[in-house]
């Protein structure tokens, strides 16, 4: 909890680690920032590769694809902490191949001045990798990183996290926490200064380069519960790559009768240029495509603009489409109950992606991509940017203090079924108004569902007859809260009134008075009520019981 | 909203049902939020006594 004054001080940094690329991110005077390496890159490629004993990262190493092929190690995060039997190991078939070493996996690369390839395991390639990003880091903030929140996959088995808390260790980088990539994203929108925090259901789309994660995260009081999560290890932005090369070589070899994919140097070329072509068909209508020496020695030049390549690629942008479509499905819920989704990983920037999200989920659901929403987070950034700002809120926190709040108190927490909220009635008892105060699947004890306005709409003229008093010190108002479950009709989303808990009346609300409701769930799922006007005195309170006996409340 | 006439209860609050079961979920350890969650259930503290401290 305090801060401990014995141990050097700590400087954290957010690392997000992916396959394709990595960022880091600091917090500096609140605000989270993606630090740029030396070559000047905030997307900072995975990637590491040797010329003659000299060590290349992040983009340097990724042009060596080209001409060093062999020892340069690309997409080796998903290797670690797992068997050799387990991997896929398709992504490196154009760099160094994955090997079976021992009971770990390792490349055969050159990494010394001797022509004898060494043997070099994936922890220790991580090692290399991550020491890279925490000097990076290092020098642009002028202290020494020691520290680092890392994000990982929703699917990241323990042996995984192990093996890379061990790797870091070996970078000098003490691993504070593992975060989820999406609940990193979702942060990253929370943590904005003109954030507001509020319930809402938010699907996380993280599009990378050679998967896509998708979650359903219930976001409830600034607490986040993930409720499903899917994943493709197909779909990516590789496959988009894959669908212009595809069409630049069909083009090129209708002019020259030679099939650069045949050939692995030509085939890598056009992977970058084609990588390069689709980042610059994010931003502009129409890019070019230039290869010098693509095949044979011919130079190739060409151009496409997005509509093409918006056809093109149409299948890869369904499936996206489909992925998110079924994890909601997954979570047992309905498009209409999703408030946002979060597109987060470099294919998000893809403007057709995000709108065709916009057409297969309802209007009133918010797509945060750059393409739809203009305050919306550059993609890129989300989850090095969440990473972040959970390393600097426990970045004071002693290692066992994390530790313990992390584990049991996780996993203990009930959330409720349903929601609970204040039925509005008008004279006709039948036609309430469900008004939800706490949503469902919202972690308990929960406090501050205050102030749900509940307005007066009642005009008194026919109602004095039946309640026989005055307009003025009449009306009250008849607070039920209910337990209910959601329902869908003609795609509307509707509250059907389930079980009723309390009754409560407060006399004497002016017309058109406001009345403030206060519901409180304790942990063992017994409710506390305050029912009063707004700026009235006294009102009412009462408590409802944990499931079991009922009883009336006291005051 | 009107009262239907002649309610009235033990003052004027009247518990009826209880909630229905809840589900056993995992919170994601992030956010300023869920620390202070994890701060008051360590040192099982309500919320308003971890406010006013």
């Amino acid at each position: 909890m305090s801060a401990e004054e014995s141990a050097p001080a700590r400087v954290a940094i957010g690392i997000s680690f992916g396959n394709s690329y990595s960022s880091i991110a600091e917090v500096r005077d609140g605000k989270a920032e993606v630090i740029a390496n030396e070559d000047g890159d905030r997307q900072i490629p995975s990637i590491l590769s040797y010329v003659e004993g000299e060590e290349f990262h992040g983009n340097q190493a990724k042009s060596q694809l080209v001409r060093n092929a062999k020892n340069t190690v690309t997409s080796f995060r998903d290797f670690l902490g797992k068997d050799f039997k387990s991997i896929d190991p398709t992504p490196c078939h154009a760099s160094a191949h994955p090997q079976e070493h021992s009971s770990t996996i390792a490349f055969s690369i050159c990494d010394t001045e001797s022509s004898e390839p060494n043997t070099v395991t994936v922890s220790e390639i991580t090692t290399r990798h991550l020491r890279r990003l925490r000097t990076s880091a290092s020098d642009f903030m002028g202290r020494s990183v020691n520290a680092a929140v890392i994000t990982v996959p929703t699917d990241f088995s323990d042996s995984q996290k192990t093996a890379l808390e061990s790797a870091a260790k070996d970078a000098g980088i003490e691993v504070l926490q593992f975060i989820h990539e999406p609940i990193a994203a979702v942060l990253a929108y929370d943590a904005r200064p003109d954030a507001k925090v509020s319930d809402k259901i938010v699907v996380v789309a993280d599009l990378g380069g050679t998967q896509s994660d998708v979650a359903v995260v219930a976001s409830r009081g600034g607490m986040y519960s993930l409720l499903a999560t899917a994943h493709d290890y197909e779909l990516g932005g590789a496959q988009l790559d894959a669908v212009l090369i595809d069409h630049f070589a069909k083009e090129f070899i209708k002019k020259n009768k030679t099939d650069p994919r045949q050939n692995d140097r030509s085939l890598a070329k056009l992977k970058l240029e084609s990588e390069a072509t689709k980042k610059a068909l994010s931003l502009g209508a129409s890019a070019s495509f230039s290869v010098e020496s693509l095949a044979d020695g011919i130079d190739f030049t060409s151009t496409v603009n997005r509509t093409r390549y918006d056809l093109l690629a149409s299948k890869v942008f369904a499936s996206v489409t489909r992925l998110i479509e079924g994890a909601v499905q997954q979570a047992d819920l309905d498009p209409l109950e999703i408030d946002e989704i979060i597109l987060s990983g470099g294919t998000a920037h893809t403007p057709k992606i995000a709108r065709n999200l916009q057409s297969h989920f309802p209007p009133t659901t918010t797509i945060l991509a750059p393409a739809t929403t203009a305050t919306a987070i550059n993609p890129s950034e989300l989850s090095a940017r969440g990473a972040a700002i959970q390393a600097s809120l426990i970045a004071e926190f002693e290692h066992e203090d994390v530790e313990q709040s992390t584990h049991p108190m996780v996993t203990v927490t009930p959330h409720l079924a349903h929601a609970i909220g204040v039925l509005c009635i008008s004279a006709d008892e039948k036609n309430g108004v469900f008004k939800p105060l706490i949503e469902a699947e919202t972690p308990v004890p929960v406090r501050l569902c205050e102030g749900e306005r509940e307005i007066k709409i009642s005009k008194p003229e026919p109602k004095t007859k039946t309640n026989g008093k005055a307009t003025v010190e009449d009306d009250d108002s008849d607070d039920e809260d209910s337990d209910d479950d959601d329902d869908e009709e003609v795609r509307e989303k509707v509250w059907r009134v389930g079980k009723v808990l309390a009754e409560a009346g407060v006399k004497g609300v002016k017309k058109g008075g406001k009345v403030e409701v206060q519901v409180s769930v304790g942990s063992d799922l017994a409710l506390q009520v305050v029912v009063r006007e707004v700026g009235g005195k006294g009102g009412v309170r009462g408590n409802v019981d944990k499931p079991g006996v009922e009883q009336n409340g006291s005051a | 909203p009107v009262l239907p006439e002649g309610w009235s209860a033990e003052k004027d609050f009247k518990a009826i049902g209880s909630l229905s079961t809840a589900t056993q979920r995992n919170i994601e350890p992030v956010g300023p939020h869920f620390l202070a969650h994890a701060r008051r259930k360590r040192h099982k503290r309500t919320f308003s006594e971890d406010e006013r401290i």
